[in-house]
Formats: structure tokens, sequence, C-alpha cells
């Protein structure tokens, strides 16, 4: 068994991954069914954010790509040699 | 038929149904709630896909099973490696 820090950090991502999972499920399958004025639905921003809040997520993620590959092509760059 | 056309030809069955129910484009006049749990569903399909991928991860992360030798002799190759590409100018 893998010891100490990476069980740690495996299970950490078990149960972030699980409890995102769970809250994404109840916000956009779940509260539809639900009146709008049932206890629950305080626990959830309004429905427009469970669309933007992942745009926001994927296009943070895709600027560090981008950012991280600009980075390592530009300190690689060599200029050609002039014969 | 190519795997690929199998793929999109899928795909695009999928992708009408999902515009059909979410767009009313037959005029079917479904219950409100349903088209509000229909539109959603491509970017919520890609959550769990992207969630189940980190669970897959973090749970073979947590059970791998060390290998001592195997890990100092790649520390090994690593720093060599480096060294390498050093001496031929890759900077990091």
């Amino acid at each position: 068994m893998a010891t100490g820090v990476d069980q740690a950090v495996g299970m950490g991502l078990v149960l972030f991954s699980l409890a995102l999972f769970s809250y994404y499920s109840v916000w956009v399958v779940v509260l539809p069914f639900m009146d709008g004025d049932h206890m629950l639905q305080q626990y959830f921003l309004p429905r427009e954010y469970s669309v933007i809040l992942p745009g926001i997520a994927a296009v943070v993620l895709l600027l560090m790509i981008g950012a991280f590959t600009a980075a390592v092509v530009w300190m690689n760059h060599k200029p050609k040699k002039v014969d | 038929m190519t795997k690929l056309m199998q793929w999109l030809f899928g795909a695009s069955l999928l992708g009408g149904l999902w515009a059909l129910v979410s767009f009313d484009l037959l005029d079917l006049n479904l219950p409100h709630t349903y088209r509000e749990v229909a539109w959603p569903m491509p970017l919520y399909l890609l959550v769990s896909f992207g969630c189940f991928s980190l669970a897959t991860v973090g749970y073979r992360v947590a059970t791998f099973n060390d290998c001592d030798a195997a890990a100092k002799e790649l520390q090994e190759q690593i720093r060599e490696a480096r060294e390498d590409l050093r001496r031929r100018g890759l900077k990091m």
C-alpha cells in the first residue's frame, strides 16, 4: 500500500470529487423538481451559476496550460543562425 | 462504417435529441422542469466525467504499492537526464 502523504492525497482527491459530483448533481438534476421555498434551496446558488462556474474553471485551466506551454517554449527559443 | 463515423453518428443522435428537448424544436410543450433539467446535460456529463477521472487518479495514487529500489533508480535517472538536458542547453 502507498504510504502516508500519498494515501492522504489520494483519498482527499476521491472525497473531493465525490463531494463535487453530489453537489453538482443535486444542483442540476434534483433542484428543478423542488418548490421554490424548499429549505434545501438556500444551500445552492442561483441556477445560472451552475453553467457559469464550470465555464470559468475551464477557461482558467486552459489559460494555465497555455501559459505553461508558452513559458517553456519561450525559454527554449534559439534565434536562427545567420550564414 | 469506420469507428469515427459510428461515434459521430451516435453523438449527433444524442445531440439532436438534446436540442429537441432543450429548444422545443417540435413544439411538444414538455413540462418546464424537464426542459430545465435537460438543458445543462452536456455540461453536466462533462463535469461528471471530470469528477470520475479525478476520483480514479486519486484512488490509484492512494493504492499504489511502494517500490523502494525502483524509486531510487528513477531518482538517479531523473538526475542524469536533467544533467544531460542542461548540458545540451534546455533551460527549465
